[in-house]
């Protein structure tokens, strides 16, 4: 009988009807219609029957279009269940001293725990055993939240956690570093299974190196090196600090009784830009990991303010507006020094203690402090009279100075050039004039200097963006004193300005303003003392002052060769990346006047331990280029671009590096973090079961979750409706046949 | 051996010949330092004799390279510009500036030029002291004159100066208005002119008082200060001059 009506009726059941209650009286209004039709003529006799029979069919079939279904609910205990987290990052990768990797391990003691739910976590959490040993940063803690989101609510008989303890996500820290924080949500007693084993490893590992992220130009700066050996007795490690490639320093190491030690560095930056440093410490015969034996950094030098050092022979107009345009530049630290007396003024009869002069410092400007500056300015100076000790050496030492990437600048006047009798110096190497000037060494004659066609490209000359406005500037400037002579420009170097009558040997025009480069860096000779006048006089005829700011602004913005300053930058959005992540690199090309330089060619290659990658494009309207290139290979990337004009003539280029961090994380600390496991058992009262040991896991007996059944059985689906319906309508019609009805 | 340092900053013994007056070796003589003397239509007097001598006494003292050349103008003539320091001495009302001379002096002082205003009265209330400071306001009308302090670069920018004094020592400071981290303008009341000028046959035009020929002496150490802080501003504000001088104990 159960079959006909679908098991249903059972007790504390409610019958529901699932059909809308619009289909319902649908289905209710067809059937009374049905039943109407079959009444017309008003039955008698036998037709009774035959109508009770239509009416029993019609009513089956609305019954099962009503949806009607038979609904119990009631309430169960099911007994609780084990959760066990498997620690799937790649330190269980690591062999232990059998030969096994600790995931084998894994694998033993899952078969011990059947029925158990099984999660692996890594950075995530993911149901079921680990496939494989790959994951990064094991998050313990973020898998313990994640299980009880999952099992809300729910009191699980227990939790087990399979795992070195070398957690990545914070938990590790937490509980060993901060006794009253709070521990993570958990749905059960919890029981820890270590697997790997302290100290059976020989490893030595550069832990951390840390240098602030960026540092100051010719500002000491430190680099601290964390370096860690396990399984070994060494006290002390060696450290090598290298610079691009090149050693820039070593230290020792000396280890505590944990093995770990820190080695310190400190550094003086001579150059702004990006720098690679590398930390290493050796590779034993035995190490377990030797990719965690060196770690790269990217640092950035930065200049704090451009350092200047202005030594004049004389107060003079040009003297005042040249220490006016310095001082008033916020991103100017000057150092002035002005001879105020000679010996030629001496006879004038003042006590030195009328006096406020004081004693000039050349010999600790000139040797110790001299690298402390970014530009020399020789201001109308004569060395001669002043450095009595070791002039040669240290005239040598500016001129050594300035090839090892300093700058330097020579204004005119009657002390300087062959006036300041520089010509046999070691200074005359690096100036781009030449000295030896046998007749009369001055130009007096008032003079408007010429641009000539290398100063109209020239940065330092550009007085205005657009070409003739700056041709048109420079023909309004004042006219100057006179000029220096000297024997011309230095081969290499460029002429800016030149005499507009003057010549020298050849017929060549006298050179007035020259730059030129030595070495590292760059030198600028000004054979004038008036150059006050493109401030002064412009201001007088309303002008303002802004020609002669903006030339020594292009000035000194070109001596000092500043990286961001160059016709072509390369940027790289980090210092430091993570393995793949992309790196952003933008090359940026301006042309001489430093406007953004659009449709230039650009090829950018990218070195790093993978090989070689080279990319092109050309500048967008700004002047910039960005490629992005994944970081897949850890180590050290260093980056060149290149740009062309249309003509594929090269326009620039320009370098930078940066680093893909050359450490997995993961085997950075190999050794299982005991203390850690120890310390989060006993926080949770839970139990830790050592490496090679069998502890069956902690268990809540009374552990289980309500259950909540409901069953619903359909009753318009059950046999015995259909049969009813087709039963009745059988006898309906087998009476109307009969009867002799149609 | 007596270190070059000391006899830079006091030797005593030199030649004769450097007593001698030296044209400026500047290589043009546009570049030497000279004086332009600003003229009003009234209430300005001329002393070209006065600043030639400070004009020779900074060539003698010191190494800026000078000519002993006064040129006078008014204040709107554009030639003031070939000319950084400018003096203005007065001993009358002075008249309202014209705006262009107005517009010009301003943009002297604003972009460089240096200008002494020196008080010939001498008195301590004059009419030159009460329209100079009307005229000081149409300049600078957000700018109030204020007294140097006593430890101002023009008190130290060469001498060490304790008293700014002239041909009478009634006020005994300078004022000025500051433009930026400088003072474009100075003023002394004390007739600094007058103890520094000289008749045709070179004698001192002035007596000084009360102080005789040794405040002829500060007035003329005063006039070169002024000079040199023309020429190097707040350079002896430097930290390595302050701690030397400090150091030395020459400045308390």
């Amino acid at each position: 009988m159960s079959w006909w009506v679908n098991d249903c009726c059972g007790p504390g059941g409610t019958l529901v009807w699932t059909t809308p209650a619009w289909g319902l009286a649908g289905a209710v209004l067809v059937g009374v219609l049905l039943l109407a039709a079959t009444l017309r003529p008003w039955p008698t006799g036998r037709r009774w029957l035959e109508v009770a029979a239509w009416a029993v069919a019609v009513a089956a079939l609305v019954f099962a279009a009503s949806g009607a279904a038979w609904v119990q609910e009631g309430d169960r205990v099911e007994e609780g269940r084990l959760v066990v987290l498997v620690d799937a990052s790649r330190s269980m990768t690591v062999h232990e001293s059998d030969g096994r990797p600790r995931s084998d391990r894994v694998a033993d003691i899952l078969a011990r725990l059947p029925g158990a739910e099984v999660y692996s976590y890594g950075e995530k959490l993911r149901p079921g055993a680990p496939v494989a040993w790959t994951d990064g940063d094991s998050d313990l803690g973020g898998a313990l939240d994640g299980i009880a989101r999952r099992y809300a609510g729910e009191r699980l008989a227990g939790l087990v956690v399979v795992s070195d303890g070398l957690d990545r996500g914070g938990l590790r820290r937490r509980m060993l570093g901060e006794p009253e924080a709070p521990l993570p949500r958990l749905g059960g007693p919890l029981t820890l299974y270590q697997v790997g084993t302290p100290g059976e490893r020989d490893d030595t590992a550069v832990v951390d190196i840390r240098a602030g992220g960026f540092a100051f130009l010719r500002t000491p700066f430190k680099v601290e090196v964390d370096v860690r050996a396990t399984g070994s007795r060494a006290q002390s490690v060696p450290v090598l600090l290298s610079r691009d490639g090149q050693p820039a320093g070593r230290a020792v190491a000396e280890l505590d009784a944990d093995g770990r030690g820190t080695a310190s560095f400190t550094l003086t930056p001579d150059k702004v830009g990006r720098f690679l440093f590398e930390a290493s410490v050796p590779i034993g015969p035995t190490d377990t990991v030797p990719s965690n034996n060196a770690l790269d950094l990217a640092v950035r030098v930065v200049r704090d303010r451009v350092r200047v050092l202005q030594v004049s022979g004389s107060p003079s107009w040009d003297q005042k507006f040249l220490r006016l345009f310095l001082k008033e530049d916020p991103s100017v630290d000057l150092v002035s020094f002005f001879i105020l007396r000679t010996m030629r003024d001496m006879g004038s009869g003042y006590n030195a203690s009328e006096l406020s002069l004081i004693g000039f410092p050349y010999r600790e400007l000139f040797s110790e402090q001299l690298g402390s500056f970014d530009l020399v300015v020789f201001q109308n100076f004569d060395y001669e009279p002043y450095f009595e000790f070791q002039p040669q050496q240290l005239l040598d030492n500016v001129a050594s100075y300035v090839r090892d990437g300093g700058a330097l600048v020579m204004l005119g006047g009657d002390r300087s050039f062959d006036l300041g009798k520089y010509g046999a110096t070691p200074l005359a190497g690096v100036l781009p004039v030449q000295l030896g000037v046998t007749g009369d060494p001055v130009a007096p004659d008032r003079f408007r200097p010429t641009l000539t066609e290398a100063g109209a490209r020239h940065p330092v000359t550009r007085l205005a963006g657009d070409h003739a406005e700056n041709q048109a500037t420079w023909a309004r400037l004042a006219p100057l004193d006179g000029a220096n002579r000297t024997m011309g420009a230095r081969p290499g170097a460029a002429v800016l300005l030149e005499h507009p009558t003057e010549t020298g040997p050849g017929g060549v025009p006298l050179p007035v303003l020259a730059v030129g480069e030595y070495g590292a860096g760059r030198s600028m000779a000004l054979t004038v003392d008036a150059s006050w006048r493109w401030s002064f006089d412009e201001a007088g005829a309303g002008h303002g002052n802004q020609a002669y700011l903006r030339f020594w602004k292009n000035a000194l913005r070109w001596l000092i060769g500043d990286p961001e300053d160059q016709p072509v930058v390369a940027e790289v959005g980090r210092d430091n990346y993570e393995p793949g992540q992309e790196a952003a690199i933008t090359v940026r090309v301006r042309d001489i006047a430093f406007a953004p330089l659009p449709g230039a060619l650009v090829e950018v290659a990218v070195s790093g331990p993978g090989g070689r990658t080279t990319l092109t494009g050309a500048t967008a309207p700004d002047g910039a280029l960005t490629v992005t290139v994944p970081t897949a290979d850890r180590g050290a990337h260093r980056v060149r671009a290149v740009a062309r004009g249309a003509d594929g003539a090269v326009l620039g280029e320009a370098q930078t590096v940066f680093a893909v961090t050359s450490r997995d994380p993961e085997l950075d600390e190999i050794e299982p973090d005991v203390a850690f496991l120890t310390s989060l058992a006993a926080r949770a009262q839970g139990r830790l079961v050592p490496p090679g040991t069998w502890q069956e896991p902690l268990r809540d007996p009374e552990a289980g979750r309500r259950v909540r059944d409901r069953k619903v059985t359909p009753l318009w689906s059950m046999p015995l409706v259909p049969f009813l319906a087709i039963a009745a309508a059988t006898l309906s019609w087998t009476i109307r046949r009969r009867s002799g009805l149609r | 051996m007596i270190p070059r340092r000391e006899l830079l900053l006091g030797g005593a013994a030199l030649a004769a010949g450097a007593l001698l007056p030296r044209r400026a070796a500047a290589l043009g003589e546009g570049s030497a330092l000279d004086i332009a003397e600003i003229q009003l239509s009234s209430g300005t007097s001329s002393r070209p004799e006065a600043w030639k001598r400070l004009l020779f006494e900074v060539i003698q003292t010191t190494s800026v390279e000078a000519t002993p050349r006064v040129v006078q103008l008014s204040p709107d003539d554009p030639a003031l510009f070939a000319h950084p320091f400018a003096v203005l001495v007065g001993d009358g009302a002075l008249p309202p500036l014209s705006e262009p001379a107005r517009q010009q002096l301003e943009r002297y002082l604003a972009y460089g030029g240096f200008l002494f205003v020196d008080d010939a009265t001498g008195t301590s209330e004059s009419d030159f002291d009460r329209t100079f400071r009307q005229l000081a306001r149409q300049l600078f009308p957000t700018r109030p004159l204020t007294t140097l302090s006593a430890d101002h670069s023009v008190y130290r920018s060469f001498f060490l100066i304790r008293e700014p004094l002239g041909r009478v020592a009634v006020h005994r400071a300078l004022e000025g208005v500051a433009q930026g981290s400088t003072h474009a303008l100075v003023y002394g009341r004390d007739d600094l002119s007058g103890a520094l000028d000289r008749r045709g046959d070179g004698r001192d035009a002035n007596a000084c008082v009360p102080g005789g020929e040794d405040q002829r002496r500060e007035a003329v150490k005063l006039g070169v200060n002024l000079v040199l802080y023309a020429l190097t501003s707040n350079y002896k504000q430097d930290a390595a001059h302050v701690q030397e001088l400090l150091r030395e104990g020459r400045l308390e």
